[in-house]
């Protein structure tokens, strides 16, 4: 009996023990405890209590605010560590939509390491605080944005012509006030996409400037010229308070992304979608090759600098991109997120967005052509070659753009170049509506800065000798295009796609002068190296060609 | 023994009143525990049958069972971790909502929020391991003392409904948390009770008696893992199953007393001599209560007829063994919650299935054979393994080496001899199949059905029964054989659980360690 008693008498000590570890670890040594007891407002020390923003509708319980404290609504300015400190003041209250909602992480969670989601199996951390802006994505991921040089060229406008006098934008300017001392300041222009202007902003100023005399209106606002008051409007509806960001989606336009990759539905189907690339959980990605943290970002930098180092087999080229370049992407990764929000929450840019059927890019040219085509056919159509593919036609080429009709290019993007790496753009496969086709058939037109010639005679026209055109081919064109036309270093010609869409005046005016900048030299052109073609012997060739038409 | 009131006068009711007011807390006290002070063998008697919770005791314990060689406290250690989830559970209840929606934000707030909430779910958790642990413990206990033999044939029944209730338990707490741990391990499970498709399927009669599927359903009340299975799952955790439990366990403590209290060697007596000096003398007092009904109780009762010279009383003696046990129970179950975290994974997501899927640890062993053969591993061999525990005490009617641990023919020799064999064969089977693979990796199309028949459970378990035929006709006895064969199944599942736990991970593949898994 001894021994079970010594027994009961040191098991019930350590269990004694061990609660009394459990209820100090529990009542005084919580981090959150001491973070809070270390603050001091200005009636003294605060009410030490577990503190907690709750959104029933949004499903959040967030608990970050018993640690940054100052976050919290009504609590006192609290002074000394920074966690403390208020939140700043952007688009929305902390105290109206929690924090995750914006920056992810775990917002039930009272420890740091597991609020801020660097643990195990919590599939959303925080974004890291220099991408902070991303998390507008989980909402404002539809704002139509332009390419870099849309946005530079409209930024230019906004300096040039003095608008930051009277203006702030992102925290710059606003420094004179029109009527004066007492004056009132111009309005603020950060949040100005966001919240509309008016449509007439500009006939209300020269209004306004012919009341005035003297002072800002008089100096800094004068007539504008219609250029800039469209790259003006267009720059203002993406000042949404978050320029970084539109900065990063800008890029992302500018860069053809959308050539490979979708996103909700709209793009091609080369590489893997991207609609939640910015919710990707960390705990499933590999992170053998990346340096540094082990988090999402670093990850999508990593690979952006070499995409097959990270995933094996990936067909995504390496596209030498700039470190701000690539700063700019992780960030606009990061911020496809789409949160499953109620759709009473959704802002206005959403709703236009998913129910109305507006696009979540802008819709001018410049930007579906750089957000659909560049990557392929280079930034201003110059064509492009990635080490391991065939060339990707230059398709500004002015001897081309002279030639292709606009039916020619509107069928072609529509429905691509079956046997080859163009893809259908049309609305069912890579979600191009017929308006935004005809708009980049307008853009293509404009980079190759020539007219199309007019050609009045009947599409399939030509009526030329196939067996003569067959020698002919294999004598002059075969080396190229190889010898059933299937392509080599020129392009592919036994192409259903190509056939189908080409008139006979395309293909004969294309072999009749060639491409300028292209190893296609126009036959009708004297060279040292081969005969010239007269134009019968260029018509039966074209007759050979179309002997491939019927061909399965 | 309270001092009453001077016999009363006329007219002092108020005095009266008073002297009764002051009386009242030792009344109480008196009225509550009758008898007095356990402190002479009468008033110690007392203290035990007086009292709805001890009298499952018997007022007198044999010195034999307080030995902690004889029992490790394994039953009563089980008991305390029963106890443990019980009152922790009961806390737990107060904040777990058993809604998909919410149950894993309240998992959470239980974890962030809920004072004390994460070490109670720690000590929950932990409990209810170190309960499936003792619980085996204990059935092997009971096996290799022969604890099962006659007159407790049938408590060894009781025992192994036990069992199966505790795992019942455990498993069913598993899908509460509704992360991805709990979900794809309860897929797992609700598919191996599918898995009689297997043979139904071979046979073609799944259209007509498609029993796998029917248990499924029952499980999960749908398809799938969703809002049925995790109300079902929570009210056989919550009710069903431990008023089960509770039920069995009445029996179970109640059957010890009747088929005379812990099994002893015959020669117990013997073997411990005379009462130590140090221990508390016996009778020092003229009994005062006859045993009048021990002639109606058929079969040895007590203490009668066999002398009480090696009993002690169980006030305090068992008492002070038991509240040991209870309490190193206790000390060892919050010591593993300070240490180790309950895991709680990722939200469920039945779109992104776990690679791999494990079922806990306890049921690792069946779903390593589930790998080969889902009916065989998930029914057909647990089937047969408490087909055979539940005939061994009626088969071995022996009663050489009752009471004694490896008591009987052959011995420690034999056992150690058949955890040879059963690691031996187990490792073999293993290290074979995992090498050089099984049916399906040679013959492609093969029939299951020739699978489901013929696999590295299969195989393992007639290499078993060989084993133990073999051993009953060396020995002469069916005890050998049930030594040889109790003791190779516990080494086969202890091996096969280890090599499900450590060595198996994406696609169910051998790796030497979780590093080594793609991916990481």
């Amino acid at each position: 009996m001894q021994a079970n008693k010594h027994l009961l008498l040191w098991t019930s000590l350590v269990t004694l023990a061990l609660l009394v570890f459990a209820a100090a670890n529990e009542n005084v040594f919580k981090e959150w405890r001491r973070v809070q007891s270390a603050a001091s407002g200005p009636s003294g020390p605060i009410d030490v209590h577990l503190r907690q923003v709750v959104v029933p509708t949004l499903a959040v319980a967030d608990r970050c605010v018993t640690c940054h404290v100052g976050m919290a609504a009504g609590e006192p300015v609290v002074a000394g560590d920074p966690t403390l400190k208020r939140h700043p003041d952007v688009g929305h209250d902390p105290n109206v939509m929690g924090c995750t909602a914006c920056h992810a992480g775990q917002g039930r969670a009272t420890e740091k390491a597991a609020a801020h989601g660097d643990v195990h199996f919590w599939p959303t951390p925080m974004i890291p605080l220099r991408y902070a802006d991303a998390g507008c994505g989980g909402c404002h991921t539809h704002i139509a944005v332009p390419t870099v040089d849309r946005l530079a060229a409209g930024e230019r406008a906004f300096e040039r012509n003095d608008c930051l006098a009277c203006h702030k934008l992102d925290g710059r300017g606003g420094t004179l006030r029109p009527l004066g001392a007492g004056g009132m300041e111009g309005p603020d222009l950060s949040f100005v996409g966001a919240r509309a202007f008016r449509v007439d902003w500009y006939d209300a100023h020269l209004a306004r400037r012919g009341e005035a005399s003297g002072g800002p209106w008089d100096d800094s606002f004068g007539p504008l010229s219609r250029e800039d008051r469209d790259a003006l409007d267009a720059f203002l509806r993406s000042r949404v308070g978050a320029p970084k960001l539109v900065q990063a989606k800008a890029t992302f336009n500018s860069l053809g992304c959308r050539g490979c990759h979708k996103i909700a539905g709209v793009g091609g189907d080369d590489g893997p979608e991207l609609t939640l690339e910015g919710a990707k959980d960390p705990g499933r990605i590999d992170f053998t090759h990346v340096r540094g943290e082990h988090d999402l970002a670093n990850w999508l930098a990593e690979h952006f600098r070499s995409p097959a180092t990270l995933v094996p087999g990936s067909q995504m080229p390496v596209l030498s991109l700039s470190e701000p370049q690539i700063d700019l992407l992780v960030r606009y990764m990061l911020s496809l997120r789409r949160a499953n929000v109620p759709e009473a929450w959704w802002p206005k840019d959403r709703v236009r967005a998913e129910r109305l059927g507006e696009r979540e890019f802008s819709v001018d040219g410049a930007t579906l052509y750089g957000s659909f085509c560049a990557a392929c056919h280079g930034p201003n159509g110059e064509g492009m070659r990635y080490p391991g593919m065939p060339a990707f036609p230059a398709i500004g080429n002015p001897d081309f753009l002279a030639v292709a009709s606009d039916e020619f290019l509107t069928s072609t993007i529509a429905h691509g170049r079956p046997g080859r790496r163009m893809g259908a753009w049309g609305e069912g496969s890579g979600g191009l509506r017929a308006s935004e086709i005809a708009t980049v058939v307008a853009h293509l037109r404009s980079l190759g800065g020539v007219a199309l010639e007019p050609d009045s005679r009947a599409p399939r026209w030509v009526r030329g000798d196939a067996a003569l055109g067959a020698q002919l081919y294999g004598a002059h064109c075969m080396q190229c295009h190889g010898a059933r036309g299937e392509g080599g270093e020129g392009p592919a010609l036994a192409n259903a796609g190509l056939l189908a869409n080409a008139t006979d005046t395309y293909l004969f005016e294309t072999i009749r002068r060639g491409r300028r900048g292209t190893t296609m030299q126009g036959f009708a052109q004297p060279s040292t190296v081969r005969p010239t073609l007269a134009d019968p012997e260029i018509e039966s060739i074209v007759t050979f060609l179309r002997s491939w038409e019927n061909q399965p | 023994m309270v001092v009453l009131a001077p016999p009363p006068e006329k007219h002092d009711a108020l005095r009266r009143f008073f002297a009764n007011l002051r009386a009242t807390p030792a009344r109480v006290k008196d009225s509550a525990f009758r008898g007095g002070k356990p402190n002479t063998d009468r008033t110690r008697s007392t203290f035990v049958f007086g009292n709805v919770f001890l009298h499952l005791h018997p007022v007198r314990t044999h010195r034999w069972s307080l030995r902690w060689t004889a029992t490790m406290g394994l039953g009563i250690a089980s008991l305390a971790a029963f106890l443990i989830t019980l009152i922790t559970g009961v806390l737990l209840m107060f904040y777990y909502k058993p809604h998909p929606a919410i149950a894993y934000d309240s998992m959470k707030d239980i974890a962030f929020v809920v004072p004390t909430g994460n070490l109670i779910r720690n000590i929950h958790r932990w409990a209810a391991n170190v309960m499936v642990l003792t619980v085996i413990l204990h059935m092997a206990r009971a096996f290799y003392t022969g604890a099962y033999r006659a007159p407790r044939e049938f408590n060894w029944l009781i025992g192994m409904g036990l069992l199966v209730l505790t795992l019942g338990l455990s498993f069913t707490g598993y899908l509460l948390p509704w992360d991805q741990l709990a979900y794809w391990a309860i897929t797992i499970g609700a598919n191996i009770a599918q898995s009689p498709r297997e043979v139904t399927d071979a046979l073609g009669l799944t259209e007509t008696f498609d029993v796998g599927g029917l248990q499924k359903l029952l499980l999960l009340g749908s398809d799938t893992v969703g809002e049925e299975a995790l109300i079902r799952f929570y009210l056989l955790h919550v009710m069903i199953l431990p008023l089960g439990l509770v039920a069995l366990l009445s029996v179970h403590f109640w059957r010890i007393r009747k088929d005379g209290g812990l099994v002893r060697p015959a020669d117990a007596d013997r073997r411990l001599g005379p009462v130590h000096a140090a221990d508390y003398p016996v009778f020092t007092e003229e009994p005062r209560k006859t045993y009048q009904l021990a002639a109606v109780v058929r079969g040895k009762s007590g203490a009668v007829a066999r002398g009480p010279e090696n009993t002690v009383p169980s006030m305090p003696h068992l008492f002070y063994a038991e509240l040991a046990v209870t309490m190193l129970t206790i000390a060892i179950c919050v010591a593993l919650a300070l240490v180790s975290d309950a895991p709680l994974k990722e939200l469920a997501n039945p779109q992104v299935p776990e690679n791999p899927a494990k079922a806990p640890w306890y049921f690792l062993g069946l779903q390593e054979l589930v790998a080969y053969s889902a009916f065989m591993g998930g029914v057909g061999i647990p089937g047969i393994v408490l087909l055979g525990l539940g005939l061994i005490p009626y088969l071995d009617r022996e009663k050489d080496g009752t009471g004694e641990w490896f008591g009987g023919p052959g011995g420690k020799a034999l056992v150690l001899q058949a955890l040879f064999v059963g690691f031996g064969a187990a490792l073999a089977i293993e290290a074979f199949a995992i090498r050089y693979g099984w049916l399906r990796e040679w013959i492609p199309d093969i029939q299951q059905l020739w699978i489901t028949v013929f696999n590295p459970g299969t195989v393992l378990t007639a290499i078993y029964a060989a084993y133990s035929i073999w051993l009953v006709k060396r020995h002469q006895s069916t005890r050998a054989g049930a030594l040889g064969l109790f003791t190779c199944f516990l080494c086969g599942f202890v091996l096969l659980t280890i090599v499900g736990v450590w060595f198996r991970g994406p696609n169910w593949d051998f790796y030497w360690s979780p590093s080594d898994w793609p991916g990481h």
